[in-house]
């Protein structure tokens, strides 16, 4: 034996500390210091391994040297094979769930305010929609469809191990290490109920062992202008909508030039109001580690602004991770997220759209009016401009704060006497809070300069702590049989509390909302409390076992008790397993040399839902106010009847899984197909009016997802030194469709749930162009519309025919038509194209077919009213001498102040494909980076949302076909009566929201 | 970190159980009349009422739910109308809390007068139920009358006889009885509340019975009483009932004067017995806001409808009438217009009779000032001048042939005669665009502080829904049809006109005006008043306040005066008026059952078809 000491060292020439040097064949080893050196005595014939995570191992032969300095290269691929699984990780190749798993680097290459935008068209099965454009928003998240029908569909939440109950902007999507993506059953089965809707785990970056002090700063600065403005018409063609109104109308235009209209005009509101967004973040971070612990620190903050003035938002956050090992038998950490975010928002942009472009900001002397109240024939109306926003300053003000800190603090000991066995005492505290102040002063905003000023003042507290007790086993049994076993019992509960008051007439119009005592107490419009908590208490087993690397088995038992459901249905205990097969790792694959990976996955799994709100099993008693004179008093009725049987939720999940790796993984995939089957859907079952009670939660109901996913990663180009080229793509499907609802209901039309359709649809009349005196059936179009006129919208009949070829009836509700607007398939690309120190990737999204819901268009929107009362979207509307038109005669027959059948209008065909971001980039490696010290310096330019193809809706207006508001926000129904029922409130929509924008942003990367 | 965090404490909202508490029982009759609140001042049930009777028909900015209800060729009345859908959306809950006040009342200790209350209403809302749809279910799931505490989704409707008989005539006799003389709050039942509702149900019941022109029934049944009386015995009890509310009148009274029932600053006097109230005083308990309001849910914005666009008046390039929170004015929608056969026939009197004067806006008054702008005088009409205050546009009491219409007044079809400078509309030549309002239910706010104030806010003042004239009117229209006593069906009618006659303010001029034209109103009633002369008066007594669909049912005239009507199209320049023709058949007397109703059953389709009225 001779004694041989070295140096392990990277590719840079930087020592690797805790590399275990190990002598071949034995379990002889020792470990690297912090200066990388290591000792070790050996056979001057024998062999060292050397193994360090995310490095390759080395074997190197002694040959009788005393000092052999190594060094290693680093392991890409191995880092990417780590898959976080929820309690626990596991390498990619013995995973049998469907999961994905999603690099900082991949997300970092949207930079958005929040993590789900950069999700978006990242992985398969995934759907990311935007619901609001306005800052600090954050979009809706749908893992494999909607299965639930009135409950909850978003995606539990992991941060750090413990489930995150805060704001979706809270976290920094800079702070992200990886995002894990658990989708089907088996995989989702160990976090129970609350995973039901998948889950995504959020691990945020930390230091490794032995690491040297890491500084890094990141920052970018983005400009955001308007994708394209929202196409309204000018003064002239305003004028001739109103001369087509009134030669269908008689000769009367319905409105006329009128109030502080001129002919002379022609003002561009849009202009007036949009400005220059921008979007900016710094981050800084620390990070290091010793032999036995490691610690990330980090500050960042975000700013963002819409291209509305008023619209901001800003979060500052700060992020600790500490994880430190105590003798050989202890390990105690802490990771903290602590978030601090201020929104704000003050004006709508419905004003600038209906404005009449035939009205003047300016007055007779070509000055600003000092408030924009201008009338026209129909409508008092007040626009906003920057000039008056700015104006206007304090007299209009809103500001919503929201503070958080969400920490995960654990213990962690080996049991000594029993190898692999640990016991961990996790720990999650989680707290948020937020205040929202709004303030209007007397006037602002409004026609009226004496509409009363209003303020309100509304906060609330959400606290929620999950005590985990987990014993964890992990060994490997005669090489051949590794065992995980994961037990849990854990107790979590939630309780949320607020406050708030409204006012008006504030006296002092200075205070904003901080003085509304000042207000007299007839003047409270709104005030109350509020309270809520909810519970849950779970067991739960996993083993994880596999034989050899080939035979892979999992298996997961968990029981939850909710307190949302009815005593004596509070329990439920469900099953969960899944099954792979390494195929590649088999004797008979081994001389196949194209194929590096194969694997087969099968897997099934339960899981529940708890989806009602709190207290929904006790019924509810609903008050009123109301007034006998001067007397005020509060009346209370039943709203709803309590269920006493009220339980679980369930869903089944069967799923198919192929994972590969061809040419030596230069091309890799995974196929997935999957069932979902849910089964006592909790929903509020309407009851019949005669009843006296609006409704009773039950379950009842079933439900099936379908699906087909595929995802692909190719090397096209592989060379280090020159080119290399990389795409990904992913493509996948989901059928949804509601199997059952309650005995007897087919549909229930107040919700618009159909059996045989999916839960989100449209039910409207089809519309089938427009009438025209040319159709053949034209001679019963007072049988089939009374009242009705040639260029009129045209639905499609349902009804049955006389025999001389009339109607039997007149188009009616029955003629409404189920259409779903679910598209064929969606996806997402990548590609990265590197050369020596440049690169330029791109990313994008698609989807082919499917319904995107306009509301600008249709009737809930108020803009394409075609009477000519309000300016009016920029449509090809019908004339006699343009019969051929997609919209109808305006100023024909009317639906509240729409067009008939207004509301089809707003249908376009779903395909689009969107590149969302390109950016080129420069890692500077000359000398002077080193010699500064640096590590890393990066310097970038991105544009987002550079550009649309085949997209039909684009083509017609050149607006984003990506959705901006959900169906509730900014859908303006102005008249109650006017029926907008007739699409599900699950799809989002566009419509008149904050414009949707391309970024032009620069960034720096930069690590010391 | 046991069970116990699996146990619920509501504590943010109520559970049922606080409805067997005392506290939740008088909760529940407040709920009572809150609940009136979605029918009484909603504009759409409120149209259902209005439009295609002989007082209105559709206007210029209607939409369907207006043209559907004219019956005239623009719309129909199907399953899913919506407007026709309220009265049954709105008052099961309001029936089932009754029921639960009747049964929890006694564990908890409250007064009968009290229960009383519930009874009233239980029977006031099937009343109201019963006229619009016929037989509809005593039964909510739990029983007949009982409180429904099942999730029931089948439904059986009972036939009229029995919605009368077990559903409304026992809980009215009983709130009689129990009820007190006067309200335990303001504006709550009373036991003359009750008569009014007993009287009245008497009364559409014996026409039910008799039944002069065949109209169908539903679900079919005999027109027998099950108590084996026959329709005079139901129009004496109505007769006998009246008089006695007339007799024994507790705190209610006529007003003296017909301006005075209906001028906003004196809202909730003696003669109004029911009302769904509001208030100016707080947004959170008028349910509404104050400083703009949709017109849903509870908001009173009924007279929004028949308020035409006055405020695109014009003279001089000002905007001479803005929109202001006044009586006369208020928030324009241009919904509903008054046919001119309102003008020229049921409001033919208008110097004697005060009721024209007192029910229309018949001048448009300018208020350019308020809004700001300080021009002293504007040129109107024959160049003249008008200071604020002054009339700017005006209604024709009398016909003027010489109108010259060529000068569009106003920019809004305004025309003028000699000497005025104001621009004049004869009222046989208004159109669907500009017409006189409906000063009765205007906007009544006490905070304008000389501006404009807040006309977007939802009606602060209570919206009618009885009043103690109509006992007169109930018992007159018994007498006619064969009801005997002391007072004949005249002299009843003339103690309503000969108040009608008294004036002491002019509404159009502005202007004091002490008259008293009662003997001559007396002097011009026909000796022999009959069933037409009766409906006319009610028009004249309750123009637009939501009775007249209700009173042509009941007396089964609706096809015959609603025939057809004269208006002048939507342009407001349009002086030539033509006529329009209703096609109202006999189905239609009973407004179909809402498509959400039979959507939401659990029954067979055979049910479910059965379950609808005939016709829809």
């Amino acid at each position: 034996n001779i004694k041989v000491s070295g140096t392990v060292t990277d590719a840079n020439g930087i020592p690797i500390p805790g590399v275990s040097v190990i002598i071949q064949n034995t379990s002889t080893g020792a470990t690297s210091d912090l200066d990388g050196k290591y000792t070790i005595n050996v056979s001057s014939n024998g062999s060292l391994e050397f193994h360090s995570l995310g490095y390759l191992t080395k074997t190197i032969p002694v040959n009788g040297r005393t000092s052999i300095n190594v060094q290693l290269e680093e392991d890409t691929q191995q880092l990417d094979e780590i898959v976080v699984v929820g309690y626990g990780t596991q390498r990619k190749e013995s995973v049998t769930g469907s999961v994905v798993s999603i690099k900082a680097e991949d997300l970092q290459e949207v930079q958005t305010a929040n993590f789900q935008q950069a999700l978006q068209g990242r992985a398969a099965g995934v759907n990311i929609s935007t619901t609001s454009t306005r800052p600090g928003a954050a979009p809706q998240i749908r893992i494999r469809g909607v299965r639930s029908l009135s409950g909850n569909n978003d995606p539990l939440i992991v941060l750090n191990g413990i489930p995150f109950s805060g704001g979706l902007s809270d976290i920094n999507s800079n702070d992200i290490a990886s995002l894990d993506i658990l989708k089907d059953a088996s995989a989702t089965a160990i976090y129970g109920s609350r995973g039901a809707n998948g889950v995504i785990i959020i691990t945020t970056k930390a230091g490794k062992k032995g690491q040297k002090a890491k500084f890094s700063y990141n920052t970018y600065y983005a400009a955001k202008e308007v994708f394209s403005k929202y196409p309204m018409m000018n003064g002239a063609q305003l004028t001739q909508l109103r001369a087509d109104v009134a030669a269908n109308n008689g000769g009367t235009p319905i409105y006329d030039l009128g109030g502080d209209e001129d002919l002379a005009n022609d003002t561009d509101w849009q202009d007036l109001l949009f400005g220059t967004g921008i979007q900016t973040t710094h981050d800084i971070s620390v990070q290091g580690g010793s032999e036995n612990g490691t610690y990330n620190i980090g500050m960042g903050y975000f700013k963002e602004t819409s291209v509305v003035p008023g619209d901001a938002f800003e979060r500052y956050s700060i992020r600790a991770q500490v994880d430190q090992e105590v003798g050989t038998l202890f390990r105690f950490g802490l990771n903290s997220v602590m978030n601090f975010n201020k929104t704000s928002s003050i004006v709508g942009i419905n004003g600038v759209l209906s404005a009449s472009p035939l009205l003047s900001p300016y007055d007779a002397n070509g000055d600003f009016l000092e408030s924009v109240r201008l009338q026209t024939e129909a409508d008092d109306s007040w626009i906003p401009t920057r000039n008056e926003i700015s104006r206007v300053g304090n007299g209009k003000k809103n500001e919503q704060l929201d503070y958080g800190s969400y920490n995960n603090i654990y213990g962690e000991v080996k049991i000594p006497w029993v190898d692999g066995l640990k016991f961990r005492l996790n720990l999650g505290l989680n707290f948020r809070t937020s205040r929202d102040g709004s303030f209007t002063g007397k006037g602002v905003f409004n026609y009226n300069p004496n509409n009363n000023s209003s303020a309100s003042y509304n906060s609330s507290i959400t606290k929620d702590y999950v005590i985990e007790n987990q014993l964890l086993f992990d060994r490997t049994f005669a090489d051949k049989h590794q065992v995980n076993f994961v037990g849990l019992f854990s107790s979590q509960q939630t309780k949320y509390d607020n406050v708030g008051l409204g006012v008006q007439n504030i006296p002092n119009e200075t205070s904003l909302w901080y003085n509304l005592d000042a207000a007299l107490s007839e003047d409270i419009t709104s005030y109350g409390t509020g309270f809520s908590a909810s519970g849950l208490l779970s067991y739960m087993a996993r083993v994880m076992y596999q034989y050899d690397n080939r035979y892979l088995f999992t298996a997961t038992l968990r029981s939850d008790g909710s307190s949302r459901l009815a005593p004596g249905h509070k329990w439920v205990t469900y099953p969960a397993m899944s099954l792979g097969w390494n195929i590649k790792n088999e004797k008979f694959m081994e001389d196949v040399n194209v194929v590096n990976q194969l694997k087969l996955r099968v897997g099934y799994g339960e899981t529940s839902n708890q989806a009602v709100s709190p207290y929904s099993t006790q019924g509810r008693l609903s008050t009123r106010n109301y007034n006998f004179g001067s007397n005020f008093s509060t009346g209370y009725f039943v709203s709803q009847l309590p269920n006493p049987n009220l339980g679980w939720e369930f869903s089944e999940t069967f799923n198919y899984g192929l994972d590969f790796g061809l040419f030596d993984n230069r091309l890799s995939g995974t196929v997935e197909y999957y069932v979902t089957k849910t089964s006592d859907i909790l929903y509020g079952l309407g009851l019949p009016a005669t009843s006296g009670v609006s409704s009773v939660t039950s379950n009842i109901g079933k439900t099936q997802n379908k699906g087909f996913e595929l995802s692909l990663n190719g090397t096209i180009i592989d060379n280090p030194d020159g080119i290399t080229w990389d795409v990904g793509v992913n493509l996948y499907t989901n059928k949804n469709e509601i199997i059952a609802l309650a005995t007897g209901e087919e549909r229930n039309v107040g919700q618009l749930w159909f059996v045989g359709s999916p839960v989100n649809v449209i039910y409207d009349y089809q519309n089938i162009g427009l009438w025209n005196d040319t159709d053949s059936d034209y001679q019963y179009l007072q049988d089939f519309e009374p009242g009705g006129n040639v260029g009129m919208v045209k639905v499609k009949y349902t009804g049955d025919y006389n025999a001389d070829g009339s109607p039997t009836r007149q188009i009616n509700a029955d003629d409404r038509i189920v259409q779903d607007p679910t598209p064929d398939f969606q996806g997402g690309f990548n590609t990265r194209l590197a050369y020596k120190d440049f690169d330029v990737s791109m990313v994008g999204t698609f989807q082919s077919g499917g319904t995107i819901i306009s509301t600008l268009h249709s009737s809930n929107g108020y803009v394409n009213l075609l009477t000519g009362r309000r300016n009016n979207v920029d449509v090809d509307y019908w004339t006699p001498n343009n019969t051929g038109a997609k919209y109808p005669a305006p100023g024909g027959i009317q639906s509240g102040d729409n067009p008939k059948y207004g509301s089809t209008l707003g249908f376009f065909d779903g395909s689009y494909l969107k590149v969302r971001t390109i950016t080129a980039g420069y890692n500077f490696n000359q000398p002077f980076v080193k010699d500064f010290g640096f590590d890393k310096l990066r310097v970038y330019a991105t544009v987002q949302n550079p550009f649309v193809l085949f997209s039909p809706f684009n083509k017609e207006s050149g607006l984003d076909p990506e959705t901006n508001s959900g169906v509730n926000s900014n859908g303006s129904r102005q008249n109650v009566s006017v029926n907008t029922s007739n699409i599900s409130k699950g799809i989002p929509t566009v419509g008149a929201n904050a414009p949707s924008t391309r970024n032009f942003m620069i960034g720096l990367n930069l690590t010391f | 970190c046991t069970e116990e965090i699996l146990q619920e404490e509501p504590r943010g909202v109520f559970t049922p159980d606080f409805f067997q508490t005392e506290l939740g029982v008088q909760g529940g009759l407040t709920y009572l009349y809150e609940n009136l609140r979605y029918l009484y001042g909603q504009p759409y049930y409120y149209n259902s009422l209005e439009t295609g009777t002989d007082e209105y028909t559709y206007a210029q900015s209607a939409d369907n739910n207006f043209k559907n209800a004219d019956l005239s060729g623009v719309g129909n009345i199907i399953s899913d109308t919506y407007t026709t859908s309220v009265a049954w959306n709105t008052v099961f809950p309001a029936i089932n809390t009754a029921s639960g006040i009747i049964e929890n009342a006694a564990a908890v200790g409250i007064d009968a007068s009290v229960v009383a209350e519930a009874k009233f209403f239980r029977a006031f809302n099937y009343f109201l139920l019963v006229q619009q749809y016929g037989g509809v279910p005593l039964d909510l799931g739990s029983g007949e009358l009982v409180f429904n505490s099942s999730a029931v989704r089948t439904s059986i409707r009972n036939t009229v006889p029995e919605v009368y008989t077990k559903g409304i005539f026992p809980d009215l006799v009983a709130a009689i009885n129990e009820l007190p003389d006067s309200p335990r709050l303001t504006g709550t039942a009373t036991k003359n509340v009750a008569r009014l509702h007993l009287a009245k149900a008497y009364l559409t019941y014996a026409w039910w019975l008799e039944n002069p022109n065949g109209i169908p029934t539903y679900p079919e049944t005999p027109r027998t009483d099950p108590d084996g009386k026959d329709a005079l015995y139901y129009f004496q009890q109505a007769y006998t009932i009246a008089m006695d509310g007339i007799n024994n009148p507790g705190p209610y009274s006529l007003q003296e004067y017909f301006y005075d029932v209906h001028v906003g600053s004196n809202d909730r006097h003696s003669e109004m017995m029911l009302y769904a109230d509001r208030t100016e005083e707080s947004p959170i308990y008028n349910g509404a806001s104050l400083g703009w309001s949709g017109t849903g849910g509870s908001a009173n914005t009924a007279v929004w409808m028949v308020t035409s666009n006055y405020t695109t008046i014009k003279v001089d390039d000002v905007a001479a009438v803005q929109r202001e929170a006044d009586q006369s004015l208020g928030r324009p929608w241009t919904r509903m217009a008054p046919s001119i056969n309102v003008f020229e026939e049921t409001f033919a009197e208008k110097d004697l009779d005060s009721r024209y004067d007192g029910t229309f806006v018949s001048s448009y008054r300018g208020n350019w000032d308020k809004g700001g702008n300080s021009t002293p005088s504007l040129t109107a009409a024959n160049g003249m001048q008008i200071t604020p205050g002054d009339a700017v546009i005006s209604f024709l009491d009398d016909y003027d042939a010489t109108v010259d219409y060529s000068v569009n007044g106003g920019n809004l079809g305004g025309g003028e005669v000699a000497g005025r400078s104001d621009y004049v509309i004869n009222l046989n030549e208004i159109n669907r665009r500009f017409y006189p309002g409906l000063w009765k239910l205007g906007t009544y706010r006490t905070d304008n502080e000389g501006g404009l104030g807040q006309p977007n806010g939802a009606i602060t003042r209570p919206f009618p829904i009885a009043k103690f004239s109509e006992f007169y009117f109930i018992a007159a229209e018994a007498y006619v049809k064969g009801a005997t006593g002391g007072q004949t069906a005249y002299q009843l009618i003339n103690v309503i006109r000969g108040r009608a006659g008294k004036w002491r303010y002019d509404n159009g001029e502005k202007s004091e005006r002490m008259e008293d034209n009662s003997a001559a109103m007396i002097a011009a009633t026909p000796l022999v008043v009959d069933l037409d002369f009766i409906l006319a008066e009610r028009s004249r007594e309750y123009f637009g306040e939501g009775y007249r669909w209700l009173d042509l049912v009941r007396t089964q005239k609706w096809a015959e005066y609603a025939a057809s009507y004269k208006i002048a199209s939507n342009d407001a320049s349009d002086h030539s008026p033509t006529t329009t023709n209703r096609t109202i058949e006999k189905f239609h007397y009973l407004r179909p059952i809402p498509q959400s109703q039979i959507d939401d059953l659990d029954m067979s389709d055979d049910e479910k078809s059965a379950y609808q009225n005939p016709g829809y």
